[in-house]
């Protein structure tokens, strides 16, 4: 039995893209050509004429090389960025914003959950409840956007990511204003109490983020495989 | 003789019309193009891919692994939203010019 890939994989050899994407490149050609061969094999060729026949599909593949390197660096890294992580992870993070403030306008109060002796953590149940939809919606932006999963799940946690950084972004700038204005301010206080509250801030706002992004994924690849029952 | 522009044009429309249809891999895609234009439009491997990954890269389209009954592994593209979106007025562009080349053909035979 041929090994496909392998033949792919020697006339594509100079392909410079990234590990796993070559080798997705290299499978997927090495897959169109067996099911070429096979389509050849069905209409009873000689073995030789089958062969030929199917990489006669290439005439050149130094050439073929190069138009997927080019295809694959093609279009606008920065825009296509721009429109299926920035611009749904912003939104979602503008819009969770405006819902706490909204809820603590209306009073909501945040819960008060201890845990091990006086460590505390501060929960908005109602906020926290809604996380899920908007981390849905910021994974359905991208993917209109044609964003991949990854970048999806990237979109949708986006409110818990920035809000990492800016946590952890303060211990520098802390550092640095201590030392410019040449005394002790509060911003490393401020940054480790910030951390310490990390559950209640980061990680469960994160997980619930997360949630509706995960669920969003598994109906778009739930379709996706729903439809292509018929791939044969 | 066509330039690269009318075929690339021409080629993306083809795409695009036979993914609104539903999700397909790239042997089948290249199958069903030439069988619904009675083998007017050919795709090689050569041909078909390139464009597919420039597609996927414009977000037109997006692939995925998907395993068929058979057990294969195959990456299967689907139309994206913006793919749905720029398929309606390419086919307006081609309806007006093969619209405005027909006319053209008329006039010079009459």
């Amino acid at each position: 039995m041929r090994d496909w890939q392998e033949l792919v994989r020697q006339r594509l050899s100079g392909l410079k893209l990234g590990s796993a994407e070559t080798e997705e490149v290299h499978a997927e050609l090495a897959a169109h050509l067996e099911e070429s061969y096979e389509v050849f094999c069905k209409e009873g060729l000689p073995e030789k004429e089958e062969v030929h026949r199917t990489f006669e599909q290439v005439a050149d593949w130094q050439d073929l090389q190069r138009r997927i390197f080019i295809a694959k660096r093609s279009g606008h890294p920065m825009k296509k960025r721009l429109h299926q992580l920035w611009i749904p992870g912003f939104f979602t993070v503008v819009l969770s914003i405006v819902f706490l403030v909204t809820l603590q306008g209306l009073g909501f109060q945040a819960r008060v959950v201890s845990w091990s002796g006086p460590r505390t953590t501060l929960l908005y149940l109602p906020w926290l409840l809604s996380l899920p939809f908007f981390g849905a919606l910021g994974a359905y932006l991208s993917s209109r956007a044609g964003g991949s999963r990854r970048t999806m799940l990237l979109a949708s946690t986006f409110p818990a990511l920035a809000l990492t950084g800016a946590f952890l972004s303060m211990f520098p700038i802390g550092f640095a204003m201590e030392r410019i204005i040449g005394r002790r301010v509060g911003f490393s206080i401020v940054a480790t109490t910030l951390l310490r509250d990390g559950i209640g801030w980061l990680l469960v706002p994160g997980a619930a983020l997360l949630a509706g992004g995960v669920l969003v994924n598994l109906l778009f690849s739930g379709r996706t495989s729903s439809q292509s029952t018929a791939i044969s | 003789m066509i330039g690269a522009g009318i075929k690339r044009g021409t080629a993306e429309l083809a795409i695009l019309s036979v993914l609104e249809e539903g999700p397909l891999h790239g042997y089948e895609m290249a199958r069903r193009i030439e069988e619904q234009t009675k083998g007017a439009l050919r795709f090689t491997l050569a041909a078909l891919y390139p464009m597919l990954y420039r597609m996927e890269q414009r977000g037109w389209i997006r692939g995925a692994w998907e395993t068929s009954p058979s057990g294969r592994r195959k990456r299967c593209y689907r139309l994206t939203p913006a793919g749905k979106k720029k398929l309606s007025p390419l086919r307006k562009e081609w309806a007006e010019l093969f619209g405005a080349l027909k006319r053209l053909t008329k006039v010079a035979h009459a």
